[in-house]
């Protein structure tokens, strides 16, 4: 269920890194997974829940979370939130620089000339009309978000 | 059918992304139809050179692996219509594939494209192995360095042995100033050690690394005197007589000692 094939390339338990025990139902926890390190080339986290990097993601590294991504640090590799089909996973970055953003089933990718905006801000992407869209994160906002997911799955599970 | 031609050199960066970045460019701007494959697993290169790793979703390991179908993993160039790219994966090895994977996966590109371009690896490990065991022709890639030319020997003799079509010598990164000068081997030199044909000279030319950085490969740029070169070299793989430039040779260390020893 949780793989990381980032152990045979110095990611991984290898490297120190434990990851919990494998649970019988991915996706519809809220797990949340802490990479305590920078996510460099090469390396990948998968996860059926939550990730949080505390750290950066560099071009060429790659987060899957079937929940949200939070990066505590510059984005610049690729990350897909929802990878199991949540549309409203979002995803989060001190600085989001990615080279490609999937949530679910949309991809959205960096421009190809460099003049990206670069805000130096930190900013969330999230599904809305059927594109990613990123805009400024502003503090309390991400709540509406992430409460929905666990609130509007709950009132799915009860009927 | 296609042509299936590996680019390959042993020692490790000479240029072997650039050359097939370029030549698949130009080759796609002279009109064919062309795939760039990156085999470099773990170490993929070509997909930032052709500036085009924000479009990468699937790669070749997916294609072998089944997870997509080669359609889905092939990505469109950004400036040409008519070229496409095979990215590898990042973040396995290159004991991810089998060598029958790659025989099976070349002979199903040559059916749609005029020429496949392979990306080999440095080194002569099982990543080369992997790279060469689909394709019939190779081009051999070198520096103007004795390491380098030794490494390319060494390659030549492995690419004879598994019975491949008489490989081509690519020599970059040559600088006539210093040929010149006989403190930098010269091409026939080069071509008297490897004995083999020669495709193309490509000089030192600093924009290569602008163009690099840029995801533009230097083939488009008509001021760029390393992107003429590989225009020949593109005009030359498709039958085309195209004149050898004239790089003053003829004056290197090897052809002085030569004459020393009374050879020359
Ligand atoms: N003709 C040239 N003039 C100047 N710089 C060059 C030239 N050819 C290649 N380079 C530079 O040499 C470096 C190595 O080139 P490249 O990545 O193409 O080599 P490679 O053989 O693919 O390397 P590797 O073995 O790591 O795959 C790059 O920085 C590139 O910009
Ligand atoms: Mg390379």
């Amino acid at each position: 269920m949780l793989s990381s094939t980032g152990s045979d390339t110095g990611a991984g338990t290898r490297q120190g890194i434990t990851f919990p025990a494998a649970r019988e139902k991915p996706g519809a926890d809220n797990h949340t997974f802490l990479v305590c390190r920078t996510v460099r080339s090469g390396q990948r986290f998968e996860y059926p829940g939550n990730v949080v990097v505390m750290g950066d993601v560099h071009p060429g590294g790659e987060i899957v979370a079937s929940g949200h991504v939070i990066v505590m640090g510059t984005l610049r590799g690729v990350v897909h939130a929802g990878a199991e089909g949540d549309e409203k996973a979002v995803v989060m970055a001190f600085r989001l620089q990615p080279t490609q953003l999937r949530i679910a089933g949309y991809i959205t990718r960096a421009p190809d000339n460099e003049a990206q905006d670069i805000t130096g801000e930190p900013e969330i992407a999230r599904v809305q009309d059927e594109a990613v869209v990123i805009e400024k994160y502003q503090p309390g906002g991400e709540k509406r978000w992430l409460n929905r997911t666990m609130f509007e799955e709950e009132e799915e599970q009860n009927g | 059918m296609g042509e299936v031609i590996v680019i390959t050199s042993g020692k490790g960066g000479v240029g072997k992304t650039t050359t097939t970045a370029n030549l698949g460019t130009g080759l796609a701007s002279l009109g064919k139809k062309v795939v760039l494959v990156d085999t470099d697993i773990g170490l993929r290169n070509l997909d930032v050179v052709m500036g085009l790793e924000n479009r990468i979703v699937y790669d070749l390991l997916d294609v072998v692996e089944g997870r997509c179908r080669l359609k889905q993993a092939l990505i469109k160039d950004k400036r040409l219509e008519n070229l496409y790219l095979l990215p590898a994966n990042q973040t396995r090895d290159k004991t991810a594939v089998s060598r029958q994977q790659m025989v099976d996966l070349m002979a199903q590109l040559r059916e749609e494209y005029e020429f496949v371009l392979i990306d080999c690896p440095a080194g002569i490990e099982m990543g080369f192995k992997n790279a060469i065991a689909g394709a019939e022709k190779a081009l051999v890639v070198t520096t103007p360095e004795v390491a380098a030319v030794r490494d390319a020997d060494r390659i030549i003799g492995l690419l004879e042995a598994a019975e491949m079509e008489a490989p081509r010598l690519i020599i970059n990164r040559l600088r006539p100033d210093m040929v010149r000068k006989g403190d930098m081997m010269d091409i026939e030199d080069m071509l008297e050690i490897l004995a083999i044909d020669l495709i193309g000279v490509v000089p030192e030319d600093e924009y290569i690394v602008i163009s690099t950085n840029r995801g533009e490969p230097a083939v488009l740029d008509k001021h760029s005197r390393a992107g003429q070169a590989y225009r020949n070299i593109a005009r030359r793989l498709t039958g085309e007589e195209v004149p050898f430039l004239n790089w003053d040779a003829g004056n290197g260390i090897m052809a002085r000692l030569r004459r020393l020893i009374g050879l020359g």
